[in-house]
């Protein structure tokens, strides 16, 4: 079957019920995406498909219609999306194991909502787990990515 | 050869190596060399000791041998390498270094020694210092107990110091100059004339000249980057899904595999894998020790297979209910039987027989790691050799279990330690990777990632244990008169043991470290520690025995206090007597702008110290009553940890600390049914979330000495919290989780 | 906004039927007052089920986590509000863990699926721990039921569950949940029998 993940087209050869993380990680070993938890507790799974986040561990890849954009495809280390070169500025990762979670959260937050307020962040990101409980860096650095994605 | 400086500084010698194409610098210690990692992999004649620094044509790598779990430890490590250095840490290569015996940990056994921990009278140093000799025996290469910070302070600046000056006298003698004349800067030598020769350029003649081992270390008014704001190493890796943990290694042709264990001391009595064996994707089905697993081509696969698989069991000997356990505790605080009674001031007995004692008795449950990155490793084992990719808190302990289970020498071991997605504890364990070698033995040459489910990571944790503490005590207006605390625990330090070297003899003080070693003054204290019988194993969690008796400790100093109608943070800061200890609540007064518990009706705050890791921690909780169940409003937190080396870090590892703390006493919890958690993910074990997370500040004070920040934000959490719904709706909380008695909005 | 017509008009195109029902309405008034009630009783017992209420929720827009698969009751975790789109989209879709799949089934604790957006029942349909009679007097009421006599209402059950909506979840709800008790063919009959009856409602 077919997948377009970040904009490149694949053909894989995979059951059509496993669902998109297992593709993401195992089969194009794209392994930003994170397995946490498996039942859309954690977020460390989130990608986007169309521009709305999804938990991939929940999307069975034969139930997957749309372009599938993840963590990889966001920003790179050289070309930083405004959420990722927030997430630095703010030094939010400690472990870091649910931060790409958390950034696709975030961005896809934005996306729907230019300047959200405090209670829309907590109401948008509390479904992704930090154990580390890096939150209030969290909080910060999403107002500081709206801020600059409204400035650019 | 390796040339061994002499400079001895508590006990390990600084010095130098060639290695190819440049040098090495390092430690020995007492002159006796230990297992050299870097023997191995080295051309014949060259040798190496345990280095911290390697510099040869490519760069500078610095090399931080203590695990990272997401606490930024190999960050900081290798900034303190890099500022006596002379090299801007953000342009070096950071390693975690092989497995070796020479990079010991002297500092994480002194949290079991029966000194308090502000008690720096020289009995108590010389205790400490005398535990470097069990750890040197074990050679322990460990990454817990906070420790990373207090080990690597001095040993990693001495070895970046003598590089340093080595490399100066390399380019002395090349230019013929004096190297007083010399100074450092970004990684080169700066001779007079002001032209800089790089490191990476005198890297081979520094190999072949004795170290330099006379250095001063820099006064930290000298320092560039520690003390200052840095940006660790990973956090671009992180925020951008190009860090590669364990869990996202990928070697050529690597299958996957999962497992599904039976309770911890059960046996499997029968297994049916037909329906798993023809499953798609399915290349292999095994019984391994106790547990059925699956090799496929994904872990799905791999984890869908084990579904089908009918396992049978029969069960340990042990308590597995709920219920027996608590019994089993009550059993041992009834029963009176003292593990270890470390604290003993006055007679509490003949002053609580004086007055109508306040009484209480507390409970807390087991508690799951739960780190997110789940458990795993990935093994490829050959005839000769095996070679392992996990990320552990207990390198040693996972080579010298794999030589027993391969019968392969250790040198045949190869284990890359890797970044770790959090582990709380839980890496201390060995488990996981047993099994991990186990299957891979199974096809020879093939590599093979093992990888939990989570409800393999729930039902099979080791966990913080549950625990039971009755407190009696008297309090007047001039404080607290009488405390009496015991606690039944099982022993984690045995269990723990048990499982990777042999339990030791003697009490175990971690059952009331927190409690019997806290810096207050009260003319009648008793602490005992009662030894409850082991029913599930049980392990580490995050500040370990501090995570439970800072909880009871600082609740029943509250319950005191409010019976006696004192401020209690006044009251903590009149008992206390210890300087560095004192200091830090009064910061905590300032900083939270404490003006009493109660703030207005349906609001209230609380306070709770605690001491854990040599490090004084002080926490203000406050909180409002909604309709819709307490809210966290803000939450304030100090600690002393004597000097801060990474102040951007330091402050997220306490406010980090501090709601890990609060999310698990909120929220958390393990039942135990059949031998199992009733908790198989994090739907039942919901810990801190965004929207629950109060606004935080924290405030970190150097008056102490150099001590490790990843532990001692947890255990004032628990008790300032409750103390704070206590002044907010008058109810106290005695049992955890909170969510037992009450709804959090 | 008629919200159930939106709902309908995004249910899955139509095809073979995921959960086929009959709608066989009897004559008006051929059935009993009494009869109608203890149908209704039975219908009562459908909607206030947890597979059913905990997404028929009131004016702040939270579900809800209640029945056996809960300890206690209360409110869904991870501090998720619908918003008045009663679908998540102001912050956090439903449908980002709620996946629309091709089936209704899911593996126990996960984000159940439909196999349409899951989203909340509109905030008139409130049934969340309101009595029986309120919740007859809401379905009676078409400002309040979406505009529906009691065969529309048969009707709707039988068109929801044939395109694998919340309807059909609720009585096949997979991952080892609860279902809704007595199975759709007889919930759509208990809700003719008790419009045949003139939608008696219980004190």
């Amino acid at each position: 079957m077919q997948v377009t993940v970040n904009g490149q087209t694949h053909d894989i050869d995979a059951d059509p019920q496993m669902p998109l993380l297992w593709a993401l990680r195992e089969v194009l070993n794209l392994t930003g995406t994170k397995y946490g938890c498996g039942i859309a507790q954690c977020g460390a799974c989130t990608v986007h498909v169309d521009g709305m986040a999804v938990r991939s561990c929940q999307l069975r890849l034969g139930d997957l219609n749309g372009e599938v954009t993840t963590i990889e495809g966001l920003g790179q280390p050289q070309a930083l999306h405004a959420v990722q070169a927030a997430w630095i500025d703010h030094q939010v990762a400690q472990c870091g194991y649910c931060q790409s979670g958390q950034v696709m959260s975030a961005a896809a937050l934005l996306m729907l909502n230019a300047s959200p307020t405090d209670q829309d962040i907590d109401r948008a990101m509390s479904g992704n787990l930090c154990r580390c409980a890096t939150y209030p860096r969290i909080r910060a650095a999403v107002h500081d990515a709206a801020r600059r994605l409204a400035g650019s | 050869m390796s040339r061994a400086g002499r400079i001895a500084r508590r006990g390990f010698l600084i010095g130098s190596a060639a290695v190819l194409g440049g040098v090495a610098f390092g430690a020995w210690r007492y002159g006796r060399p230990l297992p050299d990692p870097f023997m191995g992999d080295l051309p014949q004649g060259q040798s190496a000791l345990n280095p911290y620094v390697l510099i040869d044509g490519e760069g500078v790598t610095l090399i931080a041998p203590r695990a990272d779990k997401g606490q930024g430890s190999r960050w900081m490590q290798a900034a303190l390498i890099a500022e006596e250095l002379d090299v801007d840490p953000a342009t070096a290569r950071i390693e975690a270094g092989p497995v070796s015996a020479a990079y010991y940990n002297t500092s994480v056994l002194g949290e079991s020694l029966p000194f308090r921990p502000t008690d720096r009278g020289w009995l108590a140093e010389a205790a400490r210092g005398a535990v470097d000799v069990p750890s040197r025996l074990l050679g322990f290469q460990i990454t817990g107990g906070s420790s990373s910070a207090p080990d690597s302070f001095e040993k990693l600046r001495l070895a970046g110091a003598v590089a340093r000056e080595t490399l100066k006298q390399a380019a002395a003698l090349r230019e013929g100059l004096d190297r007083k004349d010399l100074s450092t800067a970004d990684g080169a030598v700066i001779l007079p004339d002001g032209r800089a020769i790089p490191y990476t350029q005198l890297a081979t003649e520094a190999a072949q000249i004795d170290p330099i081992d006379q250095v001063v270390l820099r006064d930290k008014s000298q320092w560039r980057w520690l003390g200052r704001k840095m940006r660790r190493g990973d956090i671009v890796a992180k925020s951008t899904g190009t860090q590669v943990y364990g869990a996202d290694l990928r070697l050529p042709d690597m299958l996957y595999a999962s497992v599904r264990a039976v309770p911890q001391g059960g046996r499997i009595t029968s297994l049916d894998s037909a329906d798993a064996e023809q499953m798609r994707g399915v290349r292999r089905v095994l019984q391994i020790g106790e547990a059925v697993a699956v090799i496929a081509e994904t872990s799905w696969h791999a984890m869908q297979a084990l579904q089908a698989v009918d396992l049978q069991w029969a069960a340990p000997d042990t308590a597995g209910n709920q219920d027996q356990i608590w019994d089993s505790l009550t059993q041992a605080l009834d029963q009176g039987d003292v593990d270890s009674r470390l604290r003993n001031d006055g007679d509490v007995e003949a002053a609580l027989a004086d007055g109508q004692p306040v009484t209480a008795e507390y409970r807390v449950p087991f508690l799951a790691h739960a780190p997110l990155e789940p458990m795993n490793a990935t093994v490829r084992v050959d005839a000769d050799r095996c070679e392992i990719w996990t990320g552990t808190q207990v390198p040693d302990f996972v080579v010298s279990h794999v030589a027993d289970l391969t019968g392969l020498p250790q040198d045949a071991i190869t284990l890359h330690n890797q970044m770790m997605g959090g582990s709380f504890g839980r890496r201390l364990e060995l488990d996981f990777i047993m099994q991990a070698v186990r299957i891979a033995a199974e096809m020879p040459g093939q590599p093979i990632q093992m990888i939990w489910s989570r409800a393999e990571d729930f039902t099979h944790d080791q966990p913080r244990p549950a625990q039971i503490a009755r407190g009696r005590g008297l309090a007047d207006k001039t404080g607290i008169r009488a405390l009496d605390l015991a606690v039944a625990s099982p022993s984690v330090t045995a269990s723990w043991f048990g499982r990777v070297w042999m339990a030791p003899p003697g009490p175990d003080n971690t059952i009331t470290a927190g409690a019997w070693d806290q810096p207050f003054a009260i003319p009648d204290y008793r602490v005992t520690g009662h030894r409850a019988a082991e029913t599930v194993p049980v392990s580490s969690w995050r500040s370990v025995g501090a995570s439970a008796n800072g909880f009871f400790h600082g609740s029943f100093m509250d319950e005191l206090f409010d019976a006696a109608g004192i401020d209690p943070l006044q009251g903590l800061i009149d008992a206390c007597d210890d300087r560095v200890s004192r200091l830090v609540l009064e910061e905590l007064r300032e900083l939270s702008g404490w003006t009493g518990r109660d703030l207005r009706p349906g609001r209230g705050r609380g306070v709770a110290f605690c001491l854990s890791f040599g490090v004084p921690c002080a926490e203000v909780v406050e909180v409002t009553e909604t309709p819709q169940g307490i809210r966290l409003d803000r939450a304030f937190a100090v600690a002393d940890i004597g000097t801060v080396l990474d102040p951007v870090n330091a402050e997220a590892q306490l406010s980090g600390g501090m709601l890990f703390g609060l999310g698990h006493a909120m929220n958390c919890e393990l039942t135990y049914r059949d031998h199992m958690p009733q908790q198989t993910n994090y739907h039942a074990y919901q810990a801190m979330r965004l929207y629950q997370a109060p606004q935080v500040q924290v405030r970190l004070l150097e008056n102490g000495p150099v001590r490790g920040l990843g532990e001692p934000g947890v255990p004032p959490a628990a008790p300032a919290l409750a103390n704070a719904i206590h002044a907010a709706t008058g109810m106290r909380v005695r049992e955890l989780p909170m969510t037992r008695q009450l709804r959090f909005a | 906004m008629r919200w159930a017509a939106l709902l309908l008009a995004l249910a899955a195109p139509a095809g073979a039927e995921v959960m086929p029902s009959v709608v066989a309405p009897p004559e008006p008034g051929s059935v009993s007052i009494t009869d109608g009630l203890a149908a209704w009783a039975r219908v009562y017992e459908v909607v206030s089920h947890p597979r059913c209420a905990n997404c028929h929720t009131g004016s702040d827009h939270r579900p809800m986590w209640s029945g056996p698969e809960y300890d206690n009751a209360g409110p869904h975790g991870m501090n998720i509000i619908a918003g008045e789109s009663r679908m998540g989209i102001e912050t956090l879709p439903c449908a980002t863990c709620h996946v629309t799949a091709s089936t209704l089934d899911s593996a126990p604790h996960a984000a159940p699926n439909a196999m349409i957006d899951w989203r909340l029942a509109p905030v008139e349909m409130e049934w969340f721990g309101l009595t029986s009679a309120q919740v007859c007097a809401q379905m009676s009421d078409p400002e309040r039921n979406g505009d529906r006599d009691w065969i529309e209402l048969a009707r709707h059950l039988q068109e929801d569950a044939a395109h694998g909506g919340f309807v059909a979840w609720g009585f096949q709800p997979g991952g080892d949940r609860q279902p809704a008790p007595h199975g759709l063919q007889s919930h759509i009959d208990d809700v003719l029998k008790w419009g045949a009856a003139g939608q008696p409602c219980p004190e």
